[in-house]
């Protein structure tokens, strides 16, 4: 049984790519083979925050109009088991993505056996981001505590359920709350929304809060995902992600406040 | 609830562009609910149309395409081929006709929203009450031509008795909303005068200004 993921969020920046990139590659160290694609057609990123960019001979686009196969198209990751990366073109716009193409790569990558179908949605709410939910089964949102964030991400809740095959079928996609670049003490000094009041506004489960943490962007420099990095809290947060994803029970962490120890005080 | 295309057009594109802005502006209350056309005002040029495109846009946009009526003769063998459902007007006067007006029941229609009204999304519970069992966003719209009860907080914009009806409510388990309005009446949640904001409340008309009262 396969399952379509869109990580989603309607507003650019948040940490969209760098999530799907790193459940991509937790779901595939557990075991699961997972295709993650880029609908970001025009301003792909995904192929660099993955590393793999000097690897892309076809794209996405390629794919859908004929011009190479999905076997060509598919980056193998070299850390991870039995995850393949679709990169999205850079020459095209998001025009290019039809319905029936995209139905054709999904259906596709599902009879070959991908456990986990891994969309990484552009920001926006126009035709990239659409094509990117419509096949979904489940999404992640991805939000920022902050309020325009929240709103964009309230906005993208209510098109999934109803803009997608899903919701036209009369079922629900299966809806989770990420939430990216959390810091506690911003929280506390009160510049930032806190948990509760972003799910207050949400209304939906969270999978997990991702700290605000400079090894995310070190990653992403240098093309390997955080969530390789395990001795950083943003790579540990991810990993506690996949793992609630794949139904397990996690408690949440770094949701507090870090106490300093005497001599860290000492030293501050 | 049966809805009623009457083209006036052959032009499948801008039919197509039509049914887009109407689905865009209430996509949920369109949402796969059926769809006849009628042909009266096109008569003969419905040889023009192209039925099994004009199909495929119907279902594309969200609705479920049903039938036609109305068509002329010489173009319903043409029709036939297409997937649309071909629906005869009645010929026969009905028997309720002859024995007079059989009385309508006059409750009113209730839209019951079971799922959080998201920013963006608008719902509009024509001749009616709308229900809402959860929150509403920053950014949604309720329009009903009778009340609105939102049984969780309600936040964004709210407008009872759009139709003029001065009767309508508001009732909300906690008021965070941007706007109400009753009966064309409005107020930002900002400029009124009360306590209850966050709280449960009733909203009202009186005397062509909104009243707030505590839901006890």
């Amino acid at each position: 049984m396969s399952k379509v993921v869109v990580i989603t969020s309607g507003k650019g920046g948040v940490g969209k790519t760098t999530t799907a990139a790193s459940i991509a590659i937790g779901l595939a160290k557990q075991g699961h083979k997972t295709a993650v694609i880029d609908f970001d057609v025009g301003l792909r990123n995904l192929d660099l925050i993955m590393g793999v960019e000097r690897r892309v001979v076809y794209d996405f686009v390629n794919v859908i109009n004929g011009e190479a196969t999905l076997k060509q198209a598919l980056i193998r990751d070299k850390r991870a088991d039995g995850l393949f990366i679709l990169p999205a073109s850079q020459t095209r716009d998001k025009e290019s993505l039809t319905k029936e193409g995209v139905e054709s790569v999904i259906e596709e990558l599902k009879s070959e056996g991908f456990e986990f179908i891994v969309c990484d949605s552009p920001a926006g709410i126009e035709k990239g981001a659409y094509m990117a939910m419509y096949f979904a089964d489940e999404a992640i949102v991805v939000t920022n505590p902050e309020v325009s964030s929240v709103r964009d991400s309230d906005r993208v809740l209510g098109l999934l359920q109803s803009k997608t095959r899903k919701a036209e079928q009369g079922d629900v996609v299966k809806e989770h709350l990420l939430i990216a670049r959390y810091s506690p003490v911003r929280v506390d000094e009160g510049d930032m929304l806190s948990l509760e009041d972003i799910l207050d506004i949400l209304a939906i489960p969270m999978i997990g809060a991702i700290p605000e943490s400079g090894s995310v962007l070190q990653a992403s420099n240098r093309g390997i995902p955080v969530i390789l990095d395990d001795k950083s809290q943003a790579g540990q947060a991810y990993s506690d992600v996949v793992a609630r994803f794949l139904g397990e029970t996690v408690p949440h962490r770094f949701l507090e406040v870090e106490k300093k120890g005497f001599l860290q005080r000492l030293f501050a | 609830m049966l809805n009623t295309l009457r083209l006036s057009i052959s032009d499948i594109p801008k039919i197509s562009g039509i049914l887009q802005t109407k689905i865009n502006h209430t996509a949920q209350f369109f949402l796969n609910s059926p769809l006849v056309l009628d042909c009266q005002d096109l008569g003969d040029k419905c040889a023009n149309l192209d039925f099994s495109a004009l199909y495929k846009v119907v279902k594309s946009v969200g609705f479920v395409p049903v039938g036609v009526r109305n068509v002329p003769d010489d173009c319903l063998k043409y029709i036939k081929q297409s997937e649309w459902a071909i629906m005869r007007a009645a010929t026969k006067p009905s028997r309720k006709k002859n024995t007079g007006k059989v009385d309508e029941p006059k409750a009113n229609r209730v839209e019951v929203i079971s799922r959080p009204l998201r920013s963006g999304q608008q719902i509009y519970a024509p001749e009616g009450d709308v229900v809402i069992l959860h929150q509403t966003s920053s950014g949604s719209e309720i329009l009903a031509d009778g009340s609105v009860h939102v049984y969780g907080t309600l936040r964004g914009r709210v407008l009872a008795g759009v139709n003029g009806e001065k009767s309508a409510r508001i009732f909300c388990q906690s008021l965070q909303a941007d706007l109400v309005a009753i009966a064309g009446c409005y107020q930002l949640l900002d400029d009124a005068d009360t306590e209850l904001k966050g709280q449960a409340a009733m909203i009202r008309l009186e005397a062509g200004k909104l009243i707030f009262e505590p839901l006890a």
